[in-house]
């Protein structure tokens, strides 16, 4: 489960301080499927990065797995993403000095995985790839890259996905392969996925979809059974 | 059962960390299968430094492997017992006594000395000095004479006035085996060549060739007792068990005694002194050249670690820690930095082969050595790869640290990579542990601790000044990027864009053509030196040990040769201080002179009533003309500072036996450079010596054309044959060749310097090709012409190279001000030509190597580029 309470950013902007993300309060239960959506600037991306961990809250408590990871050190923090959460980008992000197995077999080798390649190739066979194990990044097409990108995401199996406009920079086709396979990973594996997008196949597919404008969550649409709440700290009550 | 978990959990982790290790191990292969091309050409800085540790260790460990080998062979004996004086009686029974005592296995005497030959053809007029050597039948002790001819030595060679030359003799008389030779007033016959001999003393400065004669020859040639410097010594073999005993006895029998003891382990322990040191000053050359490698090593991970920022991210991202990655890179550079040390090894092995067997075999012989044989020494090879590989490391970790900075988030948003702001002490911290192990690491090298802090404060003031010069020019060049012509605009914009490798490159190839400019610089300034002494009215033909009643004999002789030449006589005799009664100074006895120091060597002495030009009297007063009853002396000034003889202080001196006790009335200035008029430590009053037997060293200017010089010491020797003529233009002449030398010595390593400067040149082009790729596709794409590119990159590395050549030749000419006017004390003078040549020099170079480097930049199709990024 994440559970973020009271979760604000900003940023300095010349003399002043930005705010990016208003104060927000969100729960996110284990194997959900949650689409944040909105224009450019809205803090889709920054609440996607926050959760991961991969920057850290101007206030609040990020509580995963009743882990708050706000006081953890970036250390503790990249170890947590080794095992819990799986990340995807819009701009892929392989490294471009390995191969695509290779790629997949980071995360496993990081975190201290005996022989990881067999799962490696089997991830790799998953996303219809096997036949593309020693090719580098630039050998291969954007769609290649981004479902290398995603085995590379599933390889330690986390219990969460989180993706940033996974199929923002791809054809219909490809996009639709990956639709398939986040959307596979949350039914089969039972993964959580939070996805930053604009393409409505993967909203589709989504249990809620969050709107968000100005760094605030301005509409909700799908499952509303409680699993997430938003509340505005200024006004110091639900907004809905 | 708590047991059981307990283990398994420890295996568990250890399990972990082999796994951990493994991911380490891994991403190193797999980085540098891709990255090693962009670090190739710093990794060869990194190789050309160490392989000049390597060689310059290797070359001097096998000589002294050798030397040590052979000490024996180098000394001649196990002990030697030697005085430039003959042999007194007392000092003939002591060492009689002590011999019979201790007992020995072989002795045999011989006498050195230098004399003038000639060739007893009347129709070759040349002579020259040579170093005589009379030896008895029991020579050598030790090692073997090699002959030219490949007959072995053997001491009936030597009789019936037989003698046995260097090659050198014959070469330069021009005469053969066989042909016979004057020396003294005797004929000799040449019965073979010498091509080495033991006993030579290795490194001495020789004043000519070497003639090994018979003991009772060189004695029936009457030349001992005129010459002023005769060297008789004693030669033992002896147990060796004994040889401690023996000369502790001799040292002690002997002490009153103007003789000199030592046995083969002194020479080994001074030559491997002398050789230790000298291995480890040359080695810091080498070590300069490392960190001159080192400063590629730092730029390049700079670009590096800037290149790989999203790498580095990625890695964040997927869970790895900083200490993981921080591990990775520096093993990447370890691993590297191995390479590079293992490729300096490669190339200093063929550098050893390199070297002519022709030039070592001959080396050797020259040294008395019976064979040098070069290999690379496993101790050189260790030190060398050692030095490289600690130098990138620690060249590498300060710019490595930059990854702890890398935040995973900027993966999201590129725009929000934050500049640091405020201290990062612990990058300070590591920065002055960094310097801290480089100042230990030139310690090590030098193997002193002092010489290692100097060389790193020197290495660090020269680089702050280059690099604040470069910083200096390179802001000057800023106004011109508004200049409306483009390509002076864009290549403007390359040099002083964020990013770009100015400095540092300014810093490297402003540091070679600084080095070689400024060796150049200050040998033309010695040179120039040189030739005004020559052209003065200074003497330049010494004649030695003319005897008294020979003053105006010798002073007929070059007048009738040459007219108007007329030599200036200055008495000289040889005298050592016995005791000081003084205000400061009590001494009494030679024994007690001795632990003052030097002042117990033995002076050459003189008297006159007059002072030279170059002499000043700063305290007392000079006698006049008129003689005195009692012996006066005037000390020279050094000797007051240094010992506290003071005016009217009374010394006492022993003069060929002759005790002689003389009143301190003046004490004297000499200027040493002034090397018209001579200088000594002590002046006599005329009076005392004047009956004395003593020697006369004659200056004088002598002809300028070679043919009269020749035919001037050629009647001299055949009147005189005791006497010697010293040419002063051919002691000019090995001078100029050393002063050469060593300044050839010096530009290759300057030459070393400039090379590592280009190679970091290259490879800062090759880091940062990239982003020239992209740029250049743009610029194409926006209708740049590759013409117009050319001109570009023409102009950008014209500059680079325009500004490292001023940037070298201004320090140069500080560099050669500097030692001109405090270290040599000599004139400065400037040869623009030589300057401007060096500046053009360094921008041909710098700016062939930046257009070739980036000739594919030129050649590339813009849309290639651009899909790839």
């Amino acid at each position: 489960m994440i559970e973020l309470r009271g979760v604000s950013k900003t940023v300095p902007s010349g003399n002043e301080q930005l705010t990016i993300l208003h104060s927000l309060d969100l729960t996110i239960l284990s194997g959900q499927y949650l689409a944040l959506v909105g224009p450019s600037g809205s803090g889709k991306s920054t609440l996607l990065g926050l959760i991961a961990g991969l920057d850290s809250p101007s206030t609040g408590q990020i509580i995963i797995d009743d882990v708050d990871i706000t006081v953890l050190s970036e250390d503790a923090l990249a170890k947590l993403r080794g095992i819990k959460i799986g990340f995807v980008f819009q701009f892929f992000h392989l490294m471009p000095s390995l191969t695509a197995l290779e790629n997949i077999l980071i995360p496993l080798e990081i975190s201290g995985v005996d022989d990881g390649t067999s799962r490696a190739r089997a991830l790799l066979a998953e996303v219809g790839l096997n036949d593309r194990e020693n090719h580098y990044p630039w050998q291969l097409s954007g769609g290649e890259q981004q479902r290398v990108a995603i085995a590379r995401a599933m390889a330690n199996d986390p219990p969460i996905l989180l993706a940033d406009e996974p199929t923002g920079n791809l054809d219909s086709a490809n996009s639709q392969h990956v639709v398939e396979l986040l959307s596979k990973a949350n039914r089969i594996r039972g993964t959580t996925i939070v996805l930053v997008t604009h393409d409505r196949s993967l909203t589709d597919h989504a249990d809620a979809t969050l709107s968000m404008r100005d760094g605030k969550i301005a509409r909700i649409q799908g499952d509303e059974t409680g699993f997430w709440k938003e509340v505005n700290q200024k006004e110091g009550q639900p907004s809905y | 059962m708590r047991r059981g978990f307990g283990k398994r959990s420890i295996k568990k982790k250890a399990n972990l960390a082999i796994n951990h290790m493994g991911f380490i191990f891994r991403m190193v292969f797999r980085e540098i299968r891709t990255s090693w091309r962009r670090f190739i050409f710093f990794f060869f800085c990194i190789a050309v430094g160490v392989s000049s540790i390597v060689v310059l260790r290797s070359l001097i460990q096998s000589v002294r492997t050798s030397l040590t080998a052979e000490a024996k062979t180098l000394t001649g004996a196990d002990v030697l017992i030697q005085t430039q004086q003959p042999w007194t009686a007392e000092g003939r029974k002591i060492i009689e006594q002590t011999l019979e005592r201790v007992g020995i296995l072989e002795e045999m005497e011989s006498i050195d000395l230098t004399t003038m030959v000639r060739s007893a053809d009347e129709w070759k007029t040349l002579t020259t000095v040579v170093e005589l050597r009379g030896v008895q039948s029991g020579f050598p002790i030790h090692g073997d004479v090699v002959l030219e001819s490949g007959q072995v030595y053997f001491h009936g060679m030597l009789n019936e006035s037989g003698a046995l030359v260097r090659p050198e003799l014959l070469t330069h008389l021009g005469i053969d085996v066989g042909d016979k030779i004057i020396i003294g007033a005797t004929k000799f016959t040449i019965r073979g060549v010498i091509l080495s001999e033991p006993g030579s003393r290795l490194g001495a400065f020789s004043l000519g060739p070497r003639v090994l004669i018979g003991y009772k020859e060189l004695k029936e040639t009457g030349l001992v007792s005129m010459a002023s410097r005769a060297r008789r010594e004693i030669a033992l073999k002896i147990p060796e068990e004994k040889i401690a005993t023996l000369m502790q006895q001799l040292k002690r029998n002997l002490r009153n005694e103007y003789v000199n003891v030592r046995s083969y382990r002194t020479a080994e322990d001074r030559v491997t002194e002398t050789l230790l040191k000298a291995e480890n000053y040359l080695s810091l050359v080498g070590f300069v050249v490392v960190i001159l490698g080192g400063i590629g090593v730092w730029s390049v991970t700079r670009v590096f670690v800037h290149q790989k920022i999203k790498s580095i991210a990625i890695l964040k991202c997927l869970g790895a820690t900083t200490k993981q990655i921080l591990a990775t890179y520096l093993m990447q550079v370890t691993v590297l930095g191995l390479g590079g040390s293992l490729l300096g090894v490669i190339m200093a092995a063929g550098t050893l082969v390199a070297i002519p067997e022709r030039l070592t075999h001959e080396a050797a012989l020259a040294t008395g050595l019976g064979e040098v044989s070069l290999g690379l020494t496993t101790s050189a090879v260790m030190q060398g790869i050692a030095v490289g590989v600690m130098v990138s490391v620690l060249f590498s970790v300060v710019p490595l640290f930059e990854v702890r900075q890398i935040k995973p988030f900027l993966l999201l948003r590129w725009d929000l990579i934050s500049s640091r702001t405020g201290l990062d002490w612990t990058r300070w911290g590591v920065t002055v542990l960094v310097a801290f192990m480089l100042v230990a690491l030139a310690s090590w090298q030098a193997a002193s601790l002092e010489v290692g802090f100097y060389v790193c404060s020197g290495f660090v003031g020269i680089t702050m000044a280059l690099h604040l010069a470069a910083v200096g020019v390179s802001r000057s060049l800023r106004p011109l990027s508004l200049m409306s012509w483009f390509p002076l605009r864009q290549a403007v914009k390359n040099l002083c864009g964020p990013q770009s490798q100015t400095r540092m490159v300014l810093l490297v190839v402003g540091l070679g053509s600084f080095s070689i400019i400024g060796i150049r610089a200050v040998q033309v300034n010695l040179l120039q030196e040189l030739a005004l002494e020559v052209r003065e009215d200074s003497p330049d033909m010494f004649l030695i040990d003319v005897q008294g009643d020979q003053v105006v004999g010798v002073r007929e002789t070059i007048s009738a040769q040459s007219q108007n030449k007329v030599p200036k006589f200055i008495p000289i005799l040889r005298a050592r201080v016995v005791g000081v009664r003084g205000r400061e100074l009590s001494v009494d006895g030679f024994e007690e002179v001795r632990r003052l120091g030097s002042l117990a060597r033995e002076y050459t002495i003189t008297y006159r009533d007059r002072l030279e030009a170059n002499e000043r009297i700063i305290d007392g007063e000079f006698w006049g003309e008129s003689s005195a009853a009692s012996p006066e002396v005037s000390v020279e000034a050094s000797l007051e500072r240094r010992f506290g003889i003071h005016v009217g202080d009374k010394m006492r001196f022993d003069v060929l036996g002759r005790i002689v006790t003389a009143k301190v009335t003046s004490i004297r200035e000499v200027d040493w450079d002034d090397s018209r008029s001579g200088g000594f430590m002590f002046l006599f009053r005329p009076g005392v010596f004047n009956d004395a037997p003593h020697t006369f060293v004659g200056l004088l200017k002598g002809p300028s054309e070679l043919d009269e010089r020749a035919s001037l010491q050629r009647a001299l020797v055949e009147s005189f044959p005791n006497v010697s003529v010293i040419d002063g233009l051919s002691i000019l002449k090995t001078v100029k060749r050393v002063i050469d030398y060593v300044a050839l010595a010096i530009s290759i390593v300057g030459i070393v310097a400039l090379l590592s400067g280009v190679l970091i040149l290259v490879g800062s082009i090759a880091v940062t090709k990239f982003k020239r790729l992209y740029e250049v596709a743009i610029l194409k794409t926006l209708g740049a012409t590759t013409r117009m590119i050319m001109k570009v990159l023409v102009i950008e590395y014209g500059l680079l190279g325009t500004l490292a050549g001023i940037i070298g030749a201004v320090g140069a000419l500080i560099l050669s001000w500097v030692l001109s006017t405090y270290v040599f004390e000599i004139r400065w003078y400037i040869e623009p030509l030589q300057i401007l040549a060096g500046i053009i020099l360094t921008v041909m170079v710098v700016g062939l190597v930046g257009v070739l480097s980036n000739f594919d930049v030129l050649m590339d199709r813009p849309l290639a580029t651009l899909r790839t990024e």
